[in-house]
């Protein structure tokens, strides 16, 4: 007699998924996964399009990074044209992308981990919410937001638009920086940077609290994997150039190639119950599952190259290690990472190359281009095949969450060992599920956030018994 | 209709609606907020109102606000359950509370967002602040495939929001 768990979370901005949790008739695990309905034929509405269009296009495939694809675009075009764009356009497009994930960090840790780390794992579902984290601690949520809003200004500033970034092109960026806005923008970034090493040790402090609550975060909660990350020739991260890394679960670095030749090492399989498709690296005929996104680039890189995000670095290696496989330190890296985007942007303002010529012409010979970024749900790689009229005649976007997929499913596989097996409480599976996918941040489609009342929902059948319904409900 | 009379003057238009659009133009019916926008640039609207558009909602819509506004109207494509190309007109307390269960950090509600920006900027908040909502079916796929009874609606919306506007000054 077997019973399904179904959980079905469809929220609005994300697509809709569902979660489902199989078990034997002796009550063993027998699947679980997340099932993804993503948007459908948007690589195919790309081809008969004009290359040039693409950094445009696709960043308004979502509003939640377009920066990141309107980037992954740009280096794609610079790759198929075979040019190099000039180093004040690389670095006005990098200060760009600070601002982005600035303002994306901040929504994450606001959103995301504000909720279970302000009000605890075990609040009441009906005030761990975001509202309740801005009724508990105003000021620090004050910080995050304003923390935001300032890096989504950077980003207008240098794109041009505000969620939609405009000026990213092939050949370089049709912006320059003039004295007005350069004053402007090393006022923000000294703001960004001086909140977010006010964040740090609040939401850091959190975030012990919680897991000294729940030490099984630590020593159950642990999915080792491969990681990938993208460096720099010294081994430093790199959010928008260098080369892919890969590490395995020791941390040894196994693989390191161009975005070009990605396709030699990451393999697309089709799962039967969804429509993403997973990635895995594939090496030496096998096949390994990896993640990517804050913890992954820590794994994988060397050093962050900045002062504050180093120093907490070394911190996070002397009381946590590396690598690390424990999902919650998603949280942890991400504020390290939102200390390094502050500084980061604040460099690239100082450096005198920033002042530059900002754009070269471009052909486009025929043939391929590969370009990727590392995005703050990790590395996304468009691939084109562009004509010699710059007509794109086919299209392949690799995105984060297709990478994280297989680990996000290994670990709604063990929430529903550790919460559901002999444990038949409700309210500890539904926490625990949605905790271990919310440290992904997954993006599953994309593309919608239609508002509506989607509740969360787990059905119960135990064979042909009638099924049984635990419903969140949220309305 | 709870968008009752706000204005010290009866029948004059109030100062300042913000309207909003949401939606992506690329995405089916998700598109209904884009279009909705395309169709009220093209309409005559009264000189204290302004129009914007926005990819998605959520907390950026906060940093929208000047604090002058005493309405904003937020126009989106909505899954409440209604048959497609519903069109709903609600005060933003009467929305789904979206707050438990977010599996990703994207974004948030529009209930939460006003309730955060009470809380936070009660200054910038305009005293009114309404969801013109048109019901969707097909999120997940590209543009064409917009729901015929949702395309069918969208003009339905713009002139709810245009009699909204012309209306909100009396009881």
């Amino acid at each position: 007699m077997n019973k399904t768990i179904t959980i079905d979370p469809v929220t609005r901005i994300e697509g809709h998924a569902k979660v489902f949790i199989n078990l034997t008739g002796e009550g063993q695990l027998e699947s679980a996964g997340l099932v993804v309905n993503e948007l459908r034929g948007f690589e195919r509405i790309l081809t008969g399009m004009d290359a040039d269009r693409m950094p445009l296009i696709t960043a308004r495939i979502c509003g939640v990074c377009p920066t990141a694809h309107h980037l992954a675009a740009s280096n794609a075009l610079d790759n198929a044209a075979g040019v190099t764009s000039p180093p004040a356009a690389q670095l006005l497009r990098e200060l760009m992308y600070m601002g982005h994930l600035i303002h994306s960090h901040c929504l994450s840790v606001f959103v995301l981990q504000g909720p279970d780390l302000v009000l605890g794992l075990d609040a009441d579902p009906a005030i761990r919410n975001v509202v309740g984290v801005v009724q508990a601690v105003p000021e620090i949520a004050k910080k995050a937001l304003q923390c935001r809003s300032i890096g989504q200004k950077i980003n207008e500033i240098v794109g041009g638009r505000g969620t939609h970034p405009v000026t990213s092109v092939a050949g370089g960026i049709a912006f320059v920086l003039d004295s007005d806005n350069e004053r402007q923008l090393r006022e923000m970034t000294d703001e960004a940077l001086a909140l977010s090493l006010e964040l740090l040790p609040v939401v850091k402090q959190l975030l012990l609290k919680q897991i000294e609550l729940h030490p099984a975060m630590l020593s159950e909660w642990v999915v080792p994997a491969w990681s990938a990350g993208t460096v720099q020739p010294d081994g430093t991260i790199d959010f928008l150039n260098g080369e892919i890394r890969a590490v395995d679960m020791a941390g040894n670095t196994v693989l390191q190639f161009p975005t070009r030749d990605y396709d030699q090492y990451l393999s697309e399989s089709v799962l039967d119950w969804s429509y993403m498709k997973q990635v895995a690296i594939l090496k030496d005929d096998q096949r390994h599952d990896y993640r990517v996104g804050p913890l992954a680039r820590f794994n994988a890189t060397d050093r962050y190259g900045t002062p504050e995000a180093d120093r907490e670095r070394e911190e996070f290696i002397r009381t946590v290690g590396r690598p690390c496989h424990a999902n919650v330190m998603q949280a942890y890296v991400r504020l390290i990472e939102l200390v390094y985007f502050a500084e980061r942007a604040r460099k690239i303002l100082a450096m005198p190359e920033i002042h530059g010529e900002t754009r070269i012409p471009v052909k486009f010979p025929g043939g391929r281009g590969v370009g990727h970024v590392e995005a703050a749900r990790g590395t996304l790689i468009h691939d084109y095949e562009i004509d010699e009229n710059g007509i794109v005649r086919s299209a392949n976007l690799i995105v984060a969450t297709q990478q994280n997929y297989a680990l996000i499913n290994k670990t709604i596989a063990q929430a529903a060992t550790s919460h559901v097996i002999n444990r038949p409480d409700d309210q500890a599976l539904l926490n625990a599920v949605e905790f271990g996918i919310r440290c992904y941040d997954p993006c599953l489609s994309c593309a919608t956030h239609a508002l509506g009342g989607m509740p969360l929902e787990i059905a119960i059948t135990r064979g042909n018994a009638a099924p049984r319904a635990i419903r969140r409900n949220v309305i | 209709m709870p968008f009752e009379n706000q204005s010290p003057v009866a029948g004059r238009l109030v100062e300042g609606t913000l309207i909003v659009c949401i939606g992506n133009d690329l995405v089916a019916d998700d598109a209904a907020g884009h279009e909705i926008y395309l169709r009220l640039l093209n309409r005559e609207l009264p000189a204290a109102v302004r129009l914007e558009y926005a990819a998605v909602g959520g907390i950026a819509l906060l940093d929208r606000l000047t604090g002058l506004e005493s309405a904003m109207i937020v126009v989106d494509a909505v899954q409440f359950g209604s048959p497609p190309g519903t069109v709903h007109c609600l005060n933003w307390d009467e929305l789904p509370d979206l707050g438990v269960g977010a599996m990703s950090g994207h974004d948030i509600g529009l209930r939460e967002t006003v309730a955060i920006g009470r809380l936070l900027y009660p200054e910038k908040l305009p005293e009114r602040i309404m969801l013109v909502g048109v019901e969707g079916r097909c999120f997940n796929r590209t543009r064409d495939a917009m729901t015929p009874e949702t395309a069918a609606a969208l003009d339905d919306a713009v002139h709810l929001i245009r009699n909204l506007l012309m209306h909100q000054g009396e009881p």
